[in-house]
């Protein structure tokens, strides 16, 4: 997809981002404190919220292609099977019980399959919400700190799903995580946003290591301080 | 003496509930829909923003108005040189149904509205996530707010079996024509048939239970209590 001119005001808050970006094909990280607004334009990229102006070219992909998925995941007021197979259900297609059961070992959610979904554990809801969106095979993977209620075990777990993946069946995933070292291991290219700007972008390892922006060497020293 | 199986009371109970069942069912096919509407529409610009407040302010209002005025209003419109005096309307069934109409759908989509500006932000994007169509996300919504939805028609049907105000006004409360069971009550206190009148009531609240258990057992099926945060 393409985007250029982006840009959201909120009473307290001005995205902009200006230059003309593409993702294509890889995953791409965006990192940046809380507030500098991954999610304003995680979401209007994904279509999710109206810019107040700019263009986004979803270059032939359908809404049916492009998924989000939130750390607060919405869990259908159903069991976790319910839940699963919702995007299939919309799309009519017969679940493959094999395929079920695979991810469902992947999340570790087996035994959980009858359980009313709402009563999982946060980060259970985060692993039945990955899962749930990777079933219908999307081409346009927005993640949105996704994996922070996780056990590390199932971050690596998903991280490597994603890695393979992408060997077997590129798709392109743009992902928000405060978690340097996830950004560091699955991202091909990085954004760093500051007040609303894309400030820095390039490949992980330039941006992780020996930045040149002040904001984002002040922005990766905390981060490293603190994890 | 009160006689449950005598033809005019059995006629008095089922006019009551077939007219409260008639009024209640449109009020959920216009109310809810124009609940969830309400809260769907989220506008950008300050004029519409205080539109939808208004109209928002305006429904609240309507919950709350005085069924005698709802009854004074419908009967105005209805009288013979009233604006629909020609259809005749007046002291018939149709008038009370338009006057239960009147005062349930506001209670329904008031409900529908508060309950369903919660969550539908949420709703909608995540079917937007999972590739729904418009019509597959107000399925999603219908069925997410069900319990919502069921307690407003609920709420709707008992204040519609409860009233006796309006419909005593358009209705005229003529016997085995207009009288139901609250009007009866109503009247027959007047004419000192104090059992049939405290009858009445105890089959009022048995309705009224009936109706709670129910609702009670559908219930069941959300299991908000298992909800983890
Ligand atoms: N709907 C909204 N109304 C007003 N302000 C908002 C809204 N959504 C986000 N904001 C503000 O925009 C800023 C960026 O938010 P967000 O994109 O969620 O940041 P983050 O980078 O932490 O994901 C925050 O200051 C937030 O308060
Ligand atoms: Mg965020």
């Amino acid at each position: 997809m393409k985007i250029s001119n982006i840009t959201k005001k909120f009473e307290n808050f001005s995205l902009d981002w200006q230059q003309e970006t593409s993702f294509n094909g890889k995953i791409y990280g965006i990192i940046g404190s809380n507030g500098c607004g991954k999610t304003t334009f995680m979401k209007i990229a994904a279509g999710l919220i109206e810019p107040d102006g700019g263009n986004i070219d979803y270059e032939g992909l359908k809404p049916q292609d492009i998924t989000m998925i939130f750390r607060k995941p919405y869990m259908i007021h159903d069991t976790v099977y319910k839940n699963l197979i919702y995007p299939l259900t919309l799309r009519k297609i017969k679940p493959n019980d094999e395929r079920i059961e695979h991810y469902l070992e992947m999340a570790g959610l087996t035994k959980m399959k009858k359980q009313y979904a709402p009563s999982l554990s946060s980060g259970e809801q985060q692993k039945l919400s990955f899962i749930r969106a990777m079933i219908f095979e999307p081409k346009l993977i927005f993640v949105d700190e996704a994996f922070s209620n996780m056990d590390i075990e199932s971050v690596h777990l998903f991280e490597n799903y994603i890695l393979k993946m992408q060997k077997e069946e590129p798709a392109t995933w743009i992902i928000i995580s405060h978690q340097l070292s996830n950004i560091k291991r699955v991202c091909d290219q990085v954004y760093f946003m500051h007040n609303g700007k894309p400030e820095a972008h390039g490949r992980a390892d330039e941006i992780l290591h020996g930045p040149q922006n002040p904001n984002l060497k002040r922005y990766l020293h905390n981060e490293i301080l603190t994890s | 003496m009160f006689d449950f199986f005598d033809q005019e009371v059995l006629g008095i109970i089922g006019l009551t509930l077939r007219m409260t069942l008639t009024s209640t069912a449109i009020s959920a096919v216009l109310g809810i829909p124009f609940g969830l509407w309400l809260a769907k529409t989220k506008p950008n610009f300050r004029a519409t923003k205080f539109l939808k407040n208004l109209i928002v302010s305006i429904n609240r209002t309507l919950m709350g108005t005085p069924p005698v005025v709802v009854g004074l209003v419908v009967f105005l419109i209805l009288m013979r040189n009233g604006p629909l005096g020609s259809l005749g309307w007046l002291f018939t069934f149709q008038a009370m149904v338009i006057a239960q109409v009147i005062l349930i759908t506001p209670i329904i989509s008031g409900i529908v509205y508060t309950a369903a500006n919660r969550s539908i932000d949420r709703i909608q994007s995540f079917a937007a996530t999972m590739g729904a169509s418009k019509f597959q996300t107000n399925v999603l919504l219908i069925r997410e707010l069900g319990n919502e939805i069921f307690f407003a028609v609920i709420t709707g049907f008992g204040r519609a079996m409860s009233e006796v105000g309006a419909i005593a006004i358009v209705g005229g409360n003529i016997r085995n024509l207009t009288r139901v069971m609250t009007t009866t009550i109503a009247l027959d206190i007047n004419r000192g048939f104090r059992d049939q009148a405290i009858l009445f009531g105890i089959i009022l609240m048995i309705i009224a239970f009936a109706v709670q258990i129910t609702a009670d057992l559908l219930r069941k099926r959300e299991r908000r209590q298992d909800e983890n945060f």
